[in-house]
């Protein structure tokens, strides 16, 4: 019924109503329910099953109102408002009502808040103190879910990793079942049984582990559904809260930390809900991944390398070993010997003082934030860079008509983009396209699913222009100016080439040319790859012939929670022109020397050209795509300095490593990929000795006598300068021709090899997270059913992943979405090396399987 | 001579007239206690050191959920919870600091288990300060006891609310 309505309200202009609310009156969009158009003018009422961002069901009625002219009460959440309602919020007649409601849900509710982890913040709690009755007029055994053991009252039964329902505590109100399916598109939780034994459960022999599993415990009005990470840990009222922001996915979704100030420690994340990021909902890897932050790993104090061990050393002995052979390098071999690499998940305020650090005190030019990407271009100003710096906002996703995903398996990568795509499928109606080398989660709704062979991505895109230009879905004019500047290519060669259908490119075509509205959405598979800059320029042409920009939004999105600040604040080796010219404003000059990004630094420290290393926060030892380079390049470097919050790949090769902070230990600000600037308060005190990437920046310029330059005001207000540029770079006017660029085959090796993140890790410090981990703590390699019967594995089993350069043993794991032959590897786990099979120089990287037999 | 009589009469006659008080206490019972030899019973309702109560099938009672800790207004009581082998559950830690105590029975007017009392126990005095943060060990009784007025009381609450006892 509210698709309908919504569909209606899109299609017809906005008609308003007037009704009269405890005498007042109020006036709504016809389509708004009596219970919205209360709470707009702020009048409450009590409700449990009712979830804004979720349809109507109208399961648990304490939202009684009373309206003049209808017999009986009516649930307002589940009533339209009409012109000329008289609506009654507390009248007695209501008062009772809701009693006897709450009277009926009290009936089988077991009173075990002594024991309940929702106690102090039960909805049920507080409607009962506030619209029940002090006395019961029950006396018969409640209702019970337990058969097995009648000895204790805890009727507790694990439906998943870290979610405990206690179904004697349900009230049925459905939010958990409704948000699973229509918010999240999972279902493996359901209803099950009718009238007085109905229950929420697992299905049948499945898990509650889907990557967003831990919204269903938040949003439970009671203690049905708890979480292991919080059970029995400490009552609510006991705990204070701060606000922050998300640090492990790009969108920066709100977040609150409770926490217990005397034991610097935090107890859990719950939701701030922001309905123009993440509408209420985080992924489970917001959720469990602040448990990093209280791990008993935590680097605690500064380590030097003396004698082939490293050492617990103070701060000061350790900035002053940096600054001296910092500066004995800059000085002996000039300033060009040094690099630094940053982690685009640190503050603004640590990657401007790294960036600062580097440009104005060493004048060296080599900064790079990008550590997992394989041939980077020297220059900043191409194409994949313009489209990454164009305008994107998440909120637009929701009245989008037509969303194209390419090149992204969103639920791993950008999980509220993803929940924003499902909610405009369900509520809107929108169509989707998922364009993708492999076989995703997202595509379950897709309108299509274009599944093509890895490496083809600009042959799509020129195929999808093709076909319009063909079809003549376009003007004559923009037709006739793409065939003149592209030339004539014969779109089933283009189709066969990329393996896909001339079909379903024509469907795609028309409904590209047919959208009012349209989302081009561009992710990791694209940037990762080798290929970014002919990509670019596909979807650019693509963007020009379909008019998109006018349409809608295209954009690349960025992966880490700051990316678009480090993209913004220029840690980049060479920025853009714009920022550049800014910096020149700010700091009177910057360095001219050569610059170098992060594959050309490591290459250059192989060959001993670069002699230091600065890695802040970032792992290049685990995402950078060919592990052997990496492990050469850093294993040369003469002075290796790494600050990270554990020990990772990259500070056991380091000479100094100091402990970082973790971003729920200092305020910060986070520029989310729509380019908002967010602010994540400190929650706790740092752990150990550890010390924020821009205390350790300014502590280390003091020592090169510039410590005037890291003024935090000055700092502050010249990143405010710099984030305020607001422009844009334009898009190439000119249609690209597409050059076909392909890698060797090399014999034996068939099955390409895709990298990903697995949906309930981010990086690699969520590893350190035990909840996270519970969810999948090991590294598998993902394939088909199909392929996993042609090598007669079984789910679990060792598989032989062999690449030119590597081979590690892993397990397997079959996956239900993926159909054709190609293997997935999480990077997240530090036990299984999976970078160690690819070569920076590939395209796709090719990898044969073969079964380990024991 | 008469006033030799009189102050004699005086001496024999109207000292022990005015002694007669106290001549009196030479027959009664003794107020006083041969403290530490014996001891003196306390009122049912004495609010003394308090002891956490144990189920009949001698489980603890208390869960650890914390209202007595919140009632407090001394904020003498921390505890910390735990999952005990069933799922339940179960204080980890729960000690009461006997020199913040102000004995008002709060805590037991809380507790929604019927798990700790106000005991007749008077006697702590230690040397040491720590001595008188009492653990879970030192007031968990040994047997659930049987003659518990107040435990009545509370019975007849929860038999009202439809919860039978664990062991009925």
């Amino acid at each position: 019924m509210a698709q309908e309505t919504n569909e209606k309200a899109a299609a017809t202009p906005v008609t308003m109503v007037t009704l009269t609310i405890d005498g007042q009156s109020v006036t709504v969009p016809k389509g708004k329910t009596v219970l919205e158009a209360a709470r707009s003018v702020g009048i409450d009422i009590p409700t449990f099953c009712h979830h804004p961002k979720l349809k109507s069901v109208g399961s648990c009625r304490i939202c009684y109102v009373e309206i003049e002219k209808m017999p009986k009460l009516q649930v307002s959440c589940a009533t339209e408002a009409m012109d000329g309602m008289v609506v009654s919020t507390n009248s007695d007649q209501v008062k009772q009502g809701r009693r006897a409601v709450i009277e009926f849900i009290l009936l089988n509710h077991p009173l075990d808040c002594p024991t309940c982890d929702k106690g102090g913040e039960c909805d049920l709690q507080n409607l009962t103190f506030a619209h029940g009755t002090d006395d019961s007029r029950n006396d018969f055994q409640k209702t019970r879910f337990r058969e097995d053991d009648m000895s204790t009252t805890f009727d507790d039964k694990s439906i998943g990793p870290e979610i405990v329902l206690n179904r004697n505590r349900c009230i049925l109100c459905y939010k958990c079942v409704r948000s699973n399916k229509d918010a999240f598109g999972e279902y493996d939780l359901g209803v099950y049984e009718r009238g007085n034994i109905a229950q929420i459960d697992s299905a049948p022999g499945e898990q509650v582990d889907n990557p967003f599993s831990g919204n269903l415990v938040e949003i439970c009005p009671v203690g049905a559904l708890t979480n292991r990470d919080w059970r029995y840990k400490i009552r609510v009222w006991l705990t204070e809260t701060t606000p922050s922001v998300d640090n492990f996915q790009s969108s920066g979704s709100n977040i609150t930390f409770s926490k217990e100030r005397q034991k610097n420690k935090i107890y859990r994340v719950t939701s701030r809900p922001n309905d123009d990021i993440d509408d209420g909902w985080l992924p489970d890897i917001t959720r469990y991944g602040y448990q990093i932050v209280n791990s008993p790993d935590r680097l605690k104090k500064p380590l030097i390398k003396k004698g082939g061990t490293q050492v617990e050393v103070s701060w000061d002995e350790a900035l002053d070993t940096i600054a001296k052979r910092l500066a004995n390098i800059k000085d002996s071999k000039g300033s060009v010997c040094i690099g630094g690499l940053a982690a685009p998940s640190l503050d603004n305020r640590s990657l401007y003082g790294f960036s600062k650090f580097f440009r104005k005190v060493l004048h060296s030019n080599n900064v790079d934030y990008r550590s997992d990407c394989r041939m980077l271009p020297s220059s900043s100003d191409t194409i994949c860079s313009r489209l990454a710096m164009q305008p994107f906002s998440i909120s637009d996703l929701d009245d989008s008509d037509v969303i194209v995903v390419f090149g992204s398996d969103l639920i791993r990568e950008h999980h509220n983009e993803y929940l924003r795509m499902r909610k405009a499928f369900n509520f809107n109606g929108a169509r989707l396209f998922s364009i993708t080398p492999y076989a995703v989660k997202a595509a379950d709704i897709a309108e299509l699913e274009v599944v093509h062979r890895p490496g083809k991505e600009e042959f799509v895109l020129q195929a999808v222009c093709q076909a319009a230009v063909e079809d003549r879905l376009v003007d004559d004019q923009t037709a006739g100016r793409f065939r003149e500047q592209v030339g004539n290519v014969d779109l089933t060669e283009l189709c066969r080439s990329a393996g896909i259908s001339t079909d379903s490119v024509k469907q795609i075509a028309r409904a590209l040319a047919s959208g009012k509205k349209i989302s081009f959405v561009v992710g990791e598979i694209v940037t990762r790859s080798r290929e970014r800059e002919p990509i670019a320029a596909a979807i650019c042409n693509l963007n020009k012939l379909f008019g998109l920009h006018d349409k809608g939004q295209v954009a690349i999105l960025a992966r880490y929670a700051n990316s678009k600040g480090a993209q913004k604040l220029g840690v980049v080796p060479v920025p853009h022109k714009m920022l550049v010219d800014k910096m020149n404003v700010l700091w009177s000059e910057t360095p001219s020397c050569e610059a170098h990004n992060t594959d050309a630094m490591l290459a250059l420290l192989k060959k001993e050209e670069i002699d230091s290393l600065f890695v802040l926060g970032a792992n290049p030892m685990m995402v950078y795509p060919d592990l052997q380079f990496a492990r050469e390049g850093l294993e040369r470097a003469d002075f290796l300095v790494a600050c990270d919050l554990f020990e990772t790949e990259t500070t056991q090769l380091a000479d100094v490593v100091l402990p970082l902070c973790s971003w729920a230990e200092y305020d910060g600000d986070y520029v989310n990929l729509e380019g908002r600037n967010q602010t994540a308060r400190a929650a706790i005190k740092p752990i150990g000795e550890s010390r924020t990437g821009f205390d350790i920046m300014a502590a280390l310029a003091a020592r090169f006598e510039a410590s005037d330059l890291f003024e935090v005001d000055a700092i502050e207000s010249e990143i405010s300068q710099m984030l305020a540029i607001a422009d844009t770079p334009a898009l190439p006017q000119e249609y690209t021709q597409v050059r076909a660029s392909e890698d060797k085959e090399k014999d034996g090796f068939d099955i390409p090899l895709y990298l990903c993140d697995d949906p309930h890790h981010s990086g690699h410090l969520t590893e350190k997270s035990p909840s996270l981990a519970e969810f999948s703590g090991e590294a598998y390699a993902e394939i088909s059913f199909d392929l996993a019967n042609r090598l007669k594995l079984r789910n679990g089993e060792s598989v032989r992943v062999e690449s030119p350069v590597g081979k590690i043993i892993i397990p397997v794991k079959i996956s239900e979405i993926l159909n054709t032959d190609v293997v997935l590897l999480p990077r997240n786990f530090s036990s299984t090396p999976t970078t160690a099979l690819m070569m920076r120089k590939r395209r796709v990287d090719m990898v044969k399987l073969s079964k380990v037999d024991d | 001579m008469n006033e030799v009589l009189k102050a004699v009469g005086n001496v024999f006659l109207k000292m022990p007239l005015g002694f007669v008080v106290t001549l009196r206490h030479f027959f009664k019972k003794p107020v006083t206690l041969d403290y530490p030899y014996k001891k003196k019973p306390m009122t049912p309702r004495y609010r003394g050191k308090h002891y956490l109560e144990r189920y009949d099938d001698s489980t603890e009672r208390c869960v650890c959920c914390g209202l007595c800790a919140a009632a407090c207004p001394a904020d003498a009581i921390y505890m910390e919870p735990e999952e005990n082998e069933k799922g339940e559950r179960r204080a980890k830690i729960y000690e009461i600091n006997l020199l913040r105590c102000i004995f008002c029975g709060f805590c037991e007017e809380a507790c929604p288990e019927e798990a700790i009392f106000l005991g007749q126990d008077y006697e702590f005095s230690d040397v040491n300060r720590n001595a008188f943060i009492y653990t879970k060990e030192e007031m968990l009784v040994k047997h659930p006891r049987k003659d518990n007025p107040f435990k009545r009381l509370y019975r007849r609450v929860r038999k009202v609310h439809g919860v039978t006892d664990k062991i009925s």
